[in-house]
């Protein structure tokens, strides 16, 4: 919101205080300046100049070279505009001049071979309109050389205010007045009402009417008969310019300045197009088609609050008037509405429509329901100083429950309590009434008060102690450099996922963050989508449902940008409806923290003194290990499934632990690669970390390193190739007794020599005990039972070393 | 004699120990070693000596002599390797191998250094939903329904009751519904916001979330504790103000600012002119959200904070788009 301070000053004396600490202290104490716009300081170089002559530029159709006097000396001058004529008086911006828009410095320069001495301006090029048409063409009684902050007044200077939305009082010249009034501890004036009324009365020319009182507890109007719509004065202009508004008629900009001055939206009907000079407020029992002023035709739904006429509707209620009973040149009596809505129905309404104006920002944020009367007046006395006309006697009032003022308490102990430090109980007092509440008791313990209607937000005591605390500012609060830490446990939920960082940053992974937000199609690949009900795209319409859409967009990510050889890993939560499609409880859908691990490109680069490896299945099992081994897991989570080709991946394992799948990957398969557009191998294992958070591990214990040696025997078998590794390990185990422990596969060999459908295994075996010394005898024993056992079970060949 | 023997010595070691290049190598052999040299003359000299102390003075010759040569020819070694790298043995020069280094996201890696400072405080660390209900991430934080305050935050939608959060807050209402007070704890998340990606922002993003519940917290404390936070994070020599705000579920609620740290506070294009940099929100627990979780507002008092942790990153590291987060480029995740 811009806010004049030249206008501002209507309505307080800032005398003797700079911009610079009004600004500060705005902000320091709620509404957030977030841009100065110092006039005095953007416009000090430019002068009123007059243009003594004009001739086409010899080598530009479109520029003209200009004479053009500055007080004291003529200048040449090359001009763009179409509009620029001998003897007009211009803004001109000689060489050393910061232009406001674009910021950019104007310096002697040579345009197309002439020489140009600095700039004549439009008024784009000021920042005082978007205008660009023309250069801006002045008074002539202006003096060449004077300083356009005096010849034209600009020298105010605008801020532009955050407002809070809990704030609708502050939306106004009159509410930053106030706050300006607490502050400095300065008086507010709010204008006085002059007003001439003619004998007739209003409401024997119309007349109001409330149906839904609910959404519309107050409506106001004044008529006034005669009016001469023109343009306003400069004056009125001038401010409704400052703050960046279109001047349109004086009528039009008598309620836009006095929604800018008081904060009351105001609206102008044309009183001779009212059916039956009729106001009627009530909600829509059915959906209608309406015109707008802005002649767009607008769909109602039922339930909408309008303003009708004794026919037919004829505004949004709080939002927008409509077309049929606009203002228009010749417009001669009209009726003023200022008029409280209730701010959720105008909210509603205002989203439903997806039409938001000035009247409805200010109407949803709620507005102060007992000044309508006095802006409707305001209203009426600039319209009978500005248009003329004939004020009809009285403002028909509709206001069938008074909302008076709320009653509440401060203590000031509590004020102490909340802030820690103590404020001066005069101090407190004075801010309260400076901001507009009326002190109706005082004791030595508390202060009672009743609130401005203005307020909407105040409510509760803690509301009063935020308003002292602003206004006496959060910077005199001391800094308390002490928590008092009570030694009860200290829980981290996050020590499970930090330490499964570290220890995948110590196997040399690189963390992702992919966004969570993907496309059905991607969330589909496995699992139920929870679907957003407002997605921005179709590219992030549902939740992912496990993070390898995400993983697999990285990569083809990295691929673009020629990082071939990848490991990387993501910890983040997934999200899968369970037996439903929409989701009515917590208990509808399931919110895993997973973890992702990838694997793409080469293990090892050739090296002078390695070959080249490139990451294959057994690296993602070797990774996957020694992860459940560094989580203290490896002998929890040990059993695995094997599978061959699924909707992900070709071939692929999962990790159980009792029955349940805590984990699985493997290699995917083209088809999904084909849908994220990568050509290589892609090794993925996903974990789901809430699952194995839940295991509950024994505490780690000591366990004494072996004292007695070890036994080592190897063999090697051929056996068909249809029989896997994983059969025969298992197989060893169920057959010895338990002096082996341990069963190393040291090579795997094919070769036509011993058969196209075989293959060598060599296995290596560990025997010992741990509590005394092997003999020599009972391990040969043992090994030869073996070695008896594979040969017989698996129709296996012993090869002799 | 002696003496002098021992003068020599200290005058080569001193020399010796100087010595970086063949070329002031060999200019020593040729001043101690040569045929000419301090050392070899020397020997000229044992004639000269009465016969009952020539063994003696011969062996500290001897010994001298071999001190001297050791020492050189060590020092040629040095100096020869160091310029080739060659020993006997290996090429010294052969390269290693290229060991992957692992990378925490730099996201992640600041939100460790944050609340590596709040447990320090003897905060503790929660979790919650990022898929939440109505209930907790607006009703119960005091955002009524159809009140502008939710305009504040773009909110994506499952259904009416269902949306993705978008703050940690409602992990606030979720801890004190456990427990009962104190309650000291900090809850980290991803929340998500229905905003245009661009280069200043994102559809999702992490954010930290404290809350202090007990008999006598005040806001001088809570100004105590952030300003405690933001000197360990930022460092020591930091400027600040806290600045009233609004937030539906703190009052009164402030916005923390610091010195703009890459403009010192004169105004840049990143603070937007104004010299501060907004870091957090903050305020004490407003009185309706004790009410949600019974908790007595007449005897207990609290603060609560948040900060986003991709803006944190985002000045700390000067990087000016945060899509860069989410592109996961391993040139950029390696960097940290
Ligand atoms: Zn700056």
């Amino acid at each position: 919101m811009k806010i004049s301070l030249n206008w501002i000053k209507d309505y307080i004396n800032l005398d003797g205080i700079t911009v610079d600490e009004i600004v500060d202290k705005l902000t320091m104490s709620g509404l957030e300046v977030e841009d100065v716009v110092n006039q005095n300081e953007i416009y000090k170089n430019f002068i009123v100049a007059e243009v003594k002559s004009v001739v086409k530029h010899p080598d530009a159709d479109k520029l003209s070279v200009c004479e053009v006097f500055d007080g004291q000396k003529t200048l040449q001058v090359v001009c763009g505009a179409s509009n620029v004529a001998a003897n007009q008086k211009v803004v001109f911006a000689p060489v050393g001049t910061i232009i406001p828009n674009g910021n950019f410095e104007i310096k002697k320069t040579k345009i197309r071979g002439v020489e140009s001495f600095g700039m004549i301006c439009a008024e784009d090029e000021l920042m005082l309109s978007d205008d660009h048409s023309g250069i801006m063409v002045l008074d002539e009684n202006l003096m060449p050389g004077n300083l356009i902050i005096e010849a034209l007044g600009l020298n105010d200077v605008i801020i532009e205010v955050a407002v809070t939305p809990n704030r609708p009082d502050a939306l106004s010249h009159i509410g930053v007045a106030r706050d300006l009034s607490a502050i400095f501890n300065r008086e507010l004036k709010i204008p006085e009402i002059k007003l001439t009324e003619i004998e007739q009365p209003a409401k024997k020319v119309a007349s109001v009417e409330i149906i839904d009182s609910i959404n519309c507890p107050r409506y106001s109007a004044r008529v006034i008969l005669d009016v001469e719509i023109k343009e306003s004065p400069s004056w009125l202009k001038n401010k409704i310019k400052s703050i960046g508004l279109r001047p349109i008629n004086n009528i039009v900009d008598i309620t836009n300045f006095i929604l800018h001055e008081i904060g009351q939206p105001l609206h102008a009907f044309d009183l001779d197009r009212l059916a039956d000079k009729k106001i009627i407020v009530r909600s829509l029992d059915s959906k209608i088609e309406f015109t707008t002023l802005d002649s767009k035709k607008r769909e109602l739904p039922e339930g909408t609050l309008m303003i009708c006429d004794a026919k037919r509707e004829v505004a949004i209620a709080g939002i927008m008037g409509g077309e049929n009973t606009e203002i228009t040149e010749s417009t001669k009596n009209i009726l003023i509405e200022s008029a409280y809505f209730n701010p959720s129905g105008i909210r509603k309404t205002s989203k439903l429509t997806q039409l938001q104006t000035d009247s409805s920002y200010r109407f949803e944020r709620g507005t102060d329901p007992n000044i309508t009367k006095y802006a409707a007046e305001r209203a009426a006395q600039l319209i009978a100083e500005l248009a003329g006309g004939r004020v009809l006697k009285e403002t028909i009032d509709v206001y069938p429950e008074k909302i008076i003022r709320k009653e509440l308490s401060l203590r000031f102990n509590r004020l102490n309590k909340i802030l820690g430090f103590e404020i001066d109980d005069n101090k407190t007092i004075q801010i309260l009434k400076n901001l507009g509440f009326e002190l109706i008791e005082q004791t030595d313990v508390a202060v009672r008060v009743l609130v401005p209607t203005n307020r909407p937000d105040i409510e509760r005591e803690i509301d009063l102690i935020e308003e002292v605390a602003r206004i006496n500012g959060y910077d005199n609060i001391p800094v308390v450099p002490k928590i008092s830490v009570t030694l009860e446990r200290k829980e981290d939920h996050q020590k499970f996922e930090d330490t499964v960082r570290n220890i995948l940053v110590g196997l040399g992974f690189n963390e992702m963050i992919n966004n969570p937000l993907i496309s059905e199609k991607e969330a589909s690949l496995s699992g139920n989508p929870i679907k957003l009900a407002n997605p921005q795209s179709i590219e992030m319409s549902c939740l992912r449902t496990s993070l390898i859409s995400g993983a697999l967009n990285s990569v083809k990510r990295n691929f673009n940008f020629g990082n071939k050889d990848l490991m990387l890993f993501e910890i983040g939560n997934v999200f899968n409806a369970v037996n439903t499609t929409e989701i009515r409880d917590f208990e509808d859908f399931v919110e895993n923290q997973n973890l992702v691990l990838v694997l793409t490109g080469k293990e090892q680069l050739k090296s002078w003194n390695a070959p080249e490896k490139n990451f294959d299945f057994y690296s993602l099992k070797s990774f996957v290990d020694a992860f459940l081994s560094k989580i203290s897991l490896e002998n929890f989570i040990n059993d695995s499934y094997y599978s061959k080709e699924n909707e992900i991946f070709i071939y692929s394992y999962q990790k159980l632990f009792e029955n349940k799948v805590i984990g699985a990957g493997g290699k995917i398969k083209k088809q999904i690669l084909n849908l994220f557009d990568i050509q290589a191998d892609v090794f993925l294992f996903e974990f789901n970390l809430s699952e194995i958070k839940k295991i509950n591990t024994p505490a780690l214990k000591f366990v004494e390193p072996l004292r007695y040696p070890k036994i080592i025997r190897d063999f090697a078998f051929i056996f068909d190739k249809k029989i896997s590794f994983g059969e025969v390990e298992k197989f060893i185990f169920t057959q010895s007794v338990n002096l082996l422990k341990k069963v190393d596969l040291f090579d795997v060999f094919e070769s036509e020599s011993i058969g196209s459908n075989n293959r060598s295994l060599a296995f290596r075996l560990e025997f010992y005990d741990e509590k005394r010394t092997l003999t020599e005898d009972e391990v040969e024993k043992e090994f030869n039972f073996l070695i008896e056992k594979i040969t017989s079970n698996f129709n296996a060949k012993l090869r002799s070393s | 004699m002696q003496e002098q023997l021992n003068q020599i010595k200290a005058e080569f070691q001193n020399e010796i120990s100087n010595a970086d290049s063949s070329k002031s190598l060999e200019q020593i052999r040729i001043k101690y070693l040569s045929r000419n040299g301090i050392v070899t003359l020397l020997f000229d000299k044992l004639k000269e000596v009465p016969k009952e102390n020539k063994r003696e003075l011969g062996k500290s010759l001897n010994d001298l002599r071999e001190f001297v040569t050791n020492l050189f020819e060590s020092k040629k070694n040095e100096i020869e390797t160091q310029s080739s790298g060659l020993t006997s043995e290996i090429d010294l020069t052969l390269p290693g191998n290229t060991i992957k280094l692992g990378s925490k996201h730099i996201l992640n890696k600041t939100l460790e250094e944050i609340k590596d400072i709040f447990k320090s405080m003897g905060f503790s660390v929660f979790e919650g939903p990022e898929l939440e209900s109505d209930y907790y991430n607006f009703e119960a934080l005091n955002f009524p329904a159809d009140h502008p305050a939710r305009d504040m935050q773009d909110t994506f939608f499952i259904n009416k009751k269902f949306l993705l959060r978008t703050h940690t807050s409602p992990v606030q209402i979720r801890v004190m519904e456990k427990m009962k007070p104190p309650v000291r704890a900090i809850m980290p998340g991803r929340v998500y916001r229905n905003e245009a990606i661009n280069a200043r922002s994102y559809c999702t993003f992490q954010q930290v979330e404290g809350l202090y519940v007990d008999k006598d917290v005040t806001f001088a404390e809570l100004k105590g504790t952030l300003v405690s936070f933001a000197k360990q994070y930022y460092g020591d020599n930091l400027k600040y103000r806290f600045r009233p705000s609004f937030f539906p579920f703190t009052e009164p609620s402030a916005e923390m600012d610091i010195t703009c740290f890459l403009c010192k506070g004169s105004g840049c294009r990143v603070c937007k002119n104004s010299g501060w940099l907004e870091i957090l929100g903050c305020g004490m627990v407003d009185p309706n959200v004790f009410n949600y979780v019974n908790y007595d507002s007449e005897e207990y008092t609290g603060y609560a904070f948040g900060m986003g942790i991709e803006r944190i990153a985002l000045l700390k590291y000067g990087i000016n788009d945060i899509r860069i987060f989410f592109e996961n480029d391993i040139r950029f995740l390696k960097q940290f």
